[in-house]
């Protein structure tokens, strides 16, 4: 039940909020809930779809490619292919930190390291739904523009990270 | 919004039918995976898209061009920044959120460099990124990163 708590507070407290609202204002409460059912439902099919995506791409791309890629000396190749791992990659990127600091102990560059959580920004299979919601020029000028920034991001934290191994 | 769904998941379902007489177990695999994937995160998903309701209701555009608005500038950009640092959710939580706040006046710059440091900088999982990487690492990455998400969401403007 605790643990339960810890990992659902979010949705429990959304069920208090609404308790609470409901029992001061049933009104707006009404209102707002029907708001939300709104938005669910509209976009219910595309959750859907992106998630059996999201089943495909795991179970047919193994971990071990994605490791073997990135743990290889490929310079500028390594760094396109961490940006797009990191597009590619679903779920909170904390869990994959594990996984990263692997490819780090077998030779990987930390600019590889950043270059993925800072890519994780792009979700390449959740595009369609950021574009029902966003519009457009958002979506793809925010992926592009985060793609961009990824690069020297990385170049910039390993630069400083090399410096102080030295010193 | 729903032909638009409508499209993608036909577009999927043939992906899954020429793979099924390739590798029939693996296919399986997948359609599990992606129904635990969406499992675990439908509690959390509706509680986004309830937020998202009650947001709507109660609090007024005028508020949220206040602080997010295109007149507060670049207080906008940091107060957006930070928010998205502490917050901590699938990405797929962020668009609805978004698109709220960009249909009550916010200002789109502002929800770009939101919704990248909503993703890439996590306050909350730093701890845990520190006993990965190193606090060296931990520190400069998510700091780096929460100037970047500033700076991608002026980039997004201009090209606006």
């Amino acid at each position: 039940m605790m643990s339960l708590l810890r990992t659902q507070w979010l949705f429990f407290s959304t069920i208090l909020i609404y308790a609470l609202v409901f029992l001061t204002n049933p009104e707006r409460a009404g209102r707002a809930l029907f708001t939300a059912a709104t938005t669910f439902s509209s976009v219910l099919l595309l959750i859907i779809a992106v998630f059996s995506l999201v089943g495909l791409l795991q179970i047919w791309i193994s971990r071990d490619v994605i490791v073997r890629l990135l743990g290889r000396e490929g310079g500028i190749k390594s760094l396109v292919i961490a940006a797009l791992c990191g597009t590619l990659l679903i779920g909170p990127a904390y869990i994959i930190f594990p996984l990263l600091m692997e490819i780090q102990k077998r030779g990987a560059r930390w600019a590889v390291i950043t270059i993925v959580l800072t890519s994780y920004a792009v979700k390449l299979q959740m595009i369609p739904l950021e574009v029902e919601f966003l519009g457009w020029p958002f979506a793809l000028g925010r992926a592009l523009v985060t793609i961009a920034l990824a690069v020297p991001i990385g170049l910039l934290v390993e630069a400083v990270m090399e410096k102080q191994q030295k010193l | 919004m729903f032909s638009v769904g409508l499209i993608y998941l036909i577009i999927i379902i043939i992906c899954y039918t020429i793979l099924w007489p390739i590798d029939r177990t693996k296919v399986l695999q997948s359609l599990r995976l992606s129904w635990q994937s969406l499992f675990k995160l439908l509690p959390f998903l509706i509680a986004i898209f309830g937020l998202v309701g009650l947001f709507q209701e109660f609090i007024p555009p005028e508020l949220i061009a206040l602080f997010l608005g295109k007149s507060s500038g670049l207080i906008s950009l940091v107060i957006s920044s930070f928010a998205g640092a502490v917050s901590i959710g699938p990405p797929l939580a962020a668009y609805p959120l978004a698109e709220t706040l960009l249909k009550a006046g916010a200002w789109p710059p502002a929800i770009a460099a939101f919704i990248f440091s909503w993703i890439s900088v996590g306050v909350i999982t730093m701890p845990f990124e520190a006993a990965t990487f190193g606090p060296r690492f931990a520190l400069l990455r998510n700091g780096i990163t929460l100037i970047a998400a500033m700076l991608s969401g002026l980039i997004l403007g201009l090209l606006l």
